[in-house]
């Protein structure tokens, strides 16, 4: 019993990592530009993609396509934010729903038109492509390495944030964007590089993702985008802090949900997501607005 | 609010354009039907063809094109359908049952299509049943494998627009049942889809075992959404529960996922018998590649070196030559319902439905496949695939089938009247 429990607990801190990528940069976009991306699943899975196409390239050592596959998708977040979505700010909400929805169908047939539309099969990441036992049942080594990524990253973004004068811009712009513009802020600027910094975080995920998963597909960022979107309402919409603790939550509770609720594991999700709107629609750290 | 009034509209003139055609429809088509059999069969002949082409499973669409395409391709170059062209209009069938009806609506009603094929999804097939019978063409189902589709709405509804040209669950679960019975496991467990196909064949796999071996049990089963990418907490459950065997029908891109999870998981080392129903789909074999592990019984509706005769053996050199890839078995599908039809129409003498159906029924084919009698009762394609282990080979860069069971369609195929003893396997001989 002691056995099962810890797997499922491993189980479900290595899901709830891969949510936590993808729902920093989210909540992270939307706290400071005050823009609901869809597309941020598509970065997704264009991580997990440049990634692959990067360790092709480099010997087949997922390592440099870890390092240097997020940091092409975020030139193509450059692109994005720098031609088209700055264009919509000013306008209403569905426009800017609108144009990143736009994005994720293009994005779709894009990976579809360079990579096909077969799912493409993916190496073990070198080095860490072995199990190591715990309580004499095997866990990938890889899975602990994504589950001591996730907290180190929240430290850092803990640190940009807080203890950074970089850090200090971004959240004064955050809670009154035309008092820090008048302070001589450069807040298009500004957006420009925290759009480029999410986009890079939901691409770092995914190229995460590529040993675990093992395999490519069009359209993998699909499933991922409406957990994250889960978890950022949960922790509160633009806050860090609560997107962490929203995905420990949802990665644990699907994991011991599917174990042990079998019958109600894709309940129990949105059961806790209707509860936290209905007690506390703010999230757990967001502000009343 | 916009979208909605949008859709209220199409909704509007979709029907009214409906009615409009079946006012029109017997005035219009009632000459023809009379001069059929003298008359030439006037062409072009128009297939609506809708398949996955969006999303995770959008390779699944690729590989029916390829299929579809190239018989069109031969067919038209060796002189068409009767002396017509045969054309071919693709769909994103998107797996939603509303845009699966909406595809069959647009194809007949607005490109004039004589015949529908394709249909990936359970539930696509079962909600456009009734609207096939309404827009009385052929639907020739090409993946969608759930046997209600020809027990109840084929058979016991009399929708006689239905064909389906590959196997259906009666593959994945009852010939499943038959090679398990020699296996030496008394216990079973699963991690299925959590939707119809997967409860379907799960419980037509313990339903059949359970007749032709007393002693199993079925000690754990786990369901596992659609969409799922972490299989990690099932492979949990079925490792807790210590089964002899583990059968599954994942399928796709879930399934190589499962796989390679399984194996880091040790899954494979502790359970020595594993099933996998749709296991030899070309994209599961080519997307595991070397790491499928070796001794897995796998099947599919088609595997590309089964028949091991001349006619397949070309056929999978053609299509190879063409396309780069070793055909999936939805390909074959693909490719072979274009050669039904033509056979349907040239023996008809005509394209119109109920000829064609006539046709049809009870028709003998030859394919890659190998021989297809369509069961004129309820329009299920009987052919036989078999099950294998998986093994090397130095030919293919992934697992093939080593060792081979037969269990031949008749055998395990449920028999009408699909209701009452003796219309379900194991049958006496």
């Amino acid at each position: 019993m002691l056995q099962s429990i810890v797997h499922v607990c491993l189980a479900g801190l290595s899901q709830g990592m891969f949510i936590w990528l993808v729902a920093s940069g989210l909540t992270l976009i939307f706290g400071v530009l005050g823009v609901l991306n869809f597309a941020h699943g598509s970065f997704y899975m264009l991580g997990a993609y440049f990634c692959f196409m990067v360790l092709r390239a480099l010997g087949e050592n997922f390592w440099w396509g870890l390092l240097l596959g997020p940091v092409c998708v975020a030139a193509v977040g450059y692109l994005v934010e720098r031609f088209f979505l700055r264009r919509v700010y000013g306008l209403e909400l569905p426009y800017q729903l609108l144009l990143t929805f736009a994005f994720v169908l293009l994005f779709d047939d894009l990976v579809k038109i360079f990579w096909g539309a077969a799912s493409i099969g993916t190496p073990p990441a070198p080095g860490l492509a072995d199990s190591i036992m715990i309580l004499g049942r095997r866990f990938p080594s890889y899975n602990l390495f994504v589950i001591a990524v996730g907290p180190l990253l929240a430290l850092g973004l803990w640190g940009l944030l807080e203890k950074t004068w970089a850090g200090r811009i971004i959240r004064a712009s955050s809670s009154d964007r035309e008092m820090a513009s008048a302070l001589g802020v450069k807040v298009p600027t500004l957006f420009t590089a925290v759009f480029v910094f999410g986009t890079w975080l939901g691409a770092l995920g995914g190229g995460l993702a590529v040993p675990y998963l093992g395999l490519l597909t069009p359209g993998m960022g699909e499933q991922i985008i409406i957990e994250a979107f889960v978890v950022a309402v949960i922790g509160g919409l633009g806050s860090l802090k609560g997107a962490f603790l929203g995905a420990l939550v949802i990665g644990l509770l699907s994991a011991f949900g599917t174990r042990f609720l079998p019958t109600f594991d894709m309940f129990l999700t949105f059961i806790l997501m209707a509860g936290v709107l209905l007690w506390r629609p703010q999230g757990f750290f967001g502000e009343a607005r | 609010m916009s979208k909605k009034g949008m859709n209220r509209r199409q909704f509007v003139k979709a029907g009214l354009m409906t009615a409009a055609a079946a006012a029109l429809g017997p005035a219009v088509l009632k000459p023809t039907s009379l001069w059929a059999a003298e008359s030439k069969v006037k062409g072009p002949i128009k297939l609506g063809y809708q398949t996955v082409l969006s999303g995770t499973l959008a390779g699944y669409g690729e590989f029916h094109k390829m299929g579809a395409i190239m018989a069109m391709e031969e067919i038209n170059t060796a002189g068409g359908i009767a002396g017509n062209k045969l054309e071919i209009e693709f769909r994103d069938s998107t797996l939603k049952a509303p845009d699966a009806i909406q595809n069959a609506r647009y194809f007949v009603d607005s490109w004039g299509a004589d015949f529908l094929a394709g249909i990936d999804s359970s539930g696509q097939a079962l909600a456009l049943a009734p609207v096939m019978a309404e827009l009385d063409r052929v639907l020739m189902v090409t993946h969608a494998a759930t046997e209600k589709l020809t027990e109840e709405q084929v058979f016991k509804n009399g929708v006689k627009q239905i064909f389906r040209i590959v196997t259906p669950t009666y593959q994945d679960g009852n010939a499943a049942a038959f090679v398990a019975k020699d296996l030496p496991v008394k216990t079973w467990a699963t991690i299925n889809p959590k939707y119809e196909y997967g409860f379907t064949c799960w419980n037509m796999f313990k339903e059949t075992l359970s007749a032709l071996k007393k002693d199993v049990t079925f000690t754990a089963e786990s369901w596992a959404p659609f969409g799922t990418t972490d299989f990690r907490s099932h492979i949990n459950t079925i490792m807790d529960a210590k089964p002899e065997g583990l059968y599954s029908v994942e399928w796709a891109g879930e399934l190589i996922t499962m796989v390679k999870q399984g194996i880091q998981a040790g899954l494979f080392n502790q359970v020595k018998h594993v099933m996998f129903p749709v296991g030899a789909a070309m994209d599961v074999l080519e997307g595991l590649g070397a790491e499928m592990p070796d001794n897995i019984w796998i099947s599919g509706r088609y595997y590309f070196l089964y028949p091991n005769d001349k006619s397949n053996n070309d056929w999978v050199e053609r299509f190879h030559k063409r396309w780069q890839h070793y055909p999936a078995y939805v390909s074959e599908g693909a490719y072979s319902t274009m050669y039904a039809f033509k056979k349907a129409v040239e023996a008809a003498g005509s394209k119109e439905t109920k000829a064609v159906v006539g046709a049809l029924e009870g028709m003998t084919l030859d394919s890659p496949a190998g021989k297809r009698v369509f069961r004129k009762e309820d329009h299920q394609a009987m052919y036989d695939v078999p099950w294998g282990l998986t093994v090397s080979n130095p030919k293919y860069p992934f697992k093939i089938m080593g060792k081979q069971v037969m269990v031949p369609a008749k055998d395990c195929f449920a028999r009408p009247p699909f209701e009452g003893p003796g219309t379900k396997p194991p049958f006496k001989a």
